[in-house]
């Protein structure tokens, strides 16, 4: 029962993404967009590109899908609503993500079209530079709580949320889950205007709605996981915790849409470089910073 | 038989399948990608051991590793998309052997080493994790700080092998 409402609440947060994301972009609400949008997808010819590389095709995008709700599964939107509260989801939902770059790789070499590759490997250099920057704040938090629990990480932040006990990792998390879910700024794989839709370039009909649909559920996970890693889960006065977690993620969704729609996109060395240079030592400061907080905070 | 062991079993056999795959197909993407899914199987078979924390370490670290290695296979190999049939398995003989050898040995192994007491139950996943922290930051420290360093020094050196010297560019590039 649990199981099947998060997977509603999935696809309803999906749609929403959807909807915000129009909304960053062209400044017009429209609630039913997405739903045309995607009816008009089903109904088109989904093409298979001449000499395809048949199964990564056909896999690429329920892949990409299939991580995004694993990562998912161990989410808690309150203490009882969550699929499955793993001994290790902290890293269960890092594992589950890492699958969006196999599914890109896929997506990028499966239609033999030069544009996907590019996007596809591009997407390879994204994660050398994001990974560690995933890795490493989950750590320092994991870390405060004493657990790899989800449930445990959001109980941990009762008094003070993460994003005022370690806001550095805050801010390095928030950049690379963004990377991550390839949104503006970081939309180096699909680079829209310069790969022609990079991955997505060579995908028509169902097969790109499957594959948009993965992505927004992509988004909407990394809100989730922002969420209870940072901003104290469901915790908060007055409403009841499913609204809190709700209104989070959300707003989180929402500040990282608007976010890219007022950057340019950033050169693939460029995110190498800054990553590899400021992030990763700035991520290890903030692991060291947190366990010094741990020890002399009661 | 229970669940755990067909769980056991079935992923096992997923191993070896998608290992043969490395060596049946052409395209240097679908080798790479099929050792990741062996891969991925075994760290499926630490899951129905209830070694939790282990099988999720396997599925995640492999992903990347496995991807990068498909990137080197791509740029390396003179047919990479596999159009050219060209044959992924040589030094037929050598190859058999040694790995008919290194299988008896395998299976040698498993059966006449005294493996001590069979463990019923196995501590709860929460629990492994707290035991296994432990035992990486206490008896197992040296060798794991060891390995760690060794491949942190071979990663450095080979960055360093690939760099073209400045005085080199300088001198060949206007």
């Amino acid at each position: 029962m649990t199981t099947v409402l998060i997977l509603l609440l999935l696809a309803l947060g999906a749609y929403l993404v959807a909807v915000i994301e129009t909304w960053t972009i062209t400044g017009r609400f429209q609630l039913a967009a997405p739903l045309f949008a995607g009816i008009a997808l089903l109904g088109r010819e989904s093409i298979v590109p001449r000499k395809p590389d048949r199964i990564f095709f056909e896999v690429a995008p329920v892949l990409l899908l299939i991580s995004a709700i694993l990562a998912a599964a161990v989410v808690p939107l309150t203490p009882d609503l969550i699929i499955t509260d793993l001994a290790t989801g902290a890293l269960f939902i890092n594992a589950a993500l890492v699958y969006v770059l196999v599914a890109l790789l896929m997506a990028g070499w499966g239609p033999d079209g030069a544009y996907a590759m590019i996007g596809g490997w591009r997407f390879l250099g994204q994660l050398i530079a994001y990974a560690m920057l995933i890795v490493m704040p989950i750590t320092a938090v994991v870390m405060r709580a004493e657990s790899l629990l989800t449930t445990q990480i959001v109980v941990s932040q009762a008094g003070v949320w993460n994003i005022v006990y370690q806001p550095l990792g805050f801010v390095l998390f928030f950049i690379a889950a963004m990377a991550l879910a390839f949104l503006p700024p970081f939309d180096l794989p699909t680079a829209k205007g310069e790969l022609a839709g990079g991955v997505e370039a060579e995908y028509t009909g169902v097969r790109l709605a499957v594959f948009r649909l993965g992505r927004l559920a992509l988004i909407i996970t990394l809100a989730a996981a922002t969420v209870i890693f940072y901003l104290g889960g469901w915790q908060g006065p007055w409403l009841p915790p499913w609204a809190w977690s709700a209104i989070k993620i959300l707003v989180v969704t929402a500040t990282m849409l608007l976010i890219g729609r007022f950057m340019p996109r950033i050169r693939e060395a460029d995110l190498l470089a800054w990553c590899w240079i400021f992030g990763i030592p700035l991520a290890l400061l903030n692991i060291f910073l947190v366990g010094v907080l741990v020890l002399v905070l009661p | 038989m229970s669940a755990q062991t067909f769980f056991i079993g079935f992923f096992g056999l997923a191993a070896v399948w998608f290992g043969i795959v490395v060596f049946r197909t052409f395209s240097m993407v679908r080798s790479a990608l099929a050792l990741l899914f062996s891969q991925t199987a075994l760290g499926a078979m630490f899951l129905s051991m209830q070694a939790e924390f282990l099988g999720v370490l396997q599925i995640m670290m492999m992903a990347t590793e496995m991807s990068i290695m498909a990137i080197f296979m791509v740029m390396f190999m003179m047919d990479p998309g596999g159009l050219g049939e060209m044959d992924m398995t040589h030094q037929k003989r050598l190859s058999l052997s040694a790995g008919i050898v290194s299988f008896v040995a395998a299976v040698a192994v498993a059966v006449f080493v005294d493996w001590g007491p069979v463990a019923h139950t196995a501590p709860d996943a929460a629990q492994q994790t707290v035991d296994l922290g432990l035992e990486l930051l206490g008896r197992s420290m040296l060798i794991f700080e060891t390995a760690g360093v060794t491949i942190l020094t071979a990663m450095i050196a080979a960055t360093a092998v690939a760099i073209q010297p400045a005085t080199w560019r300088s001198k060949h590039e206007h």
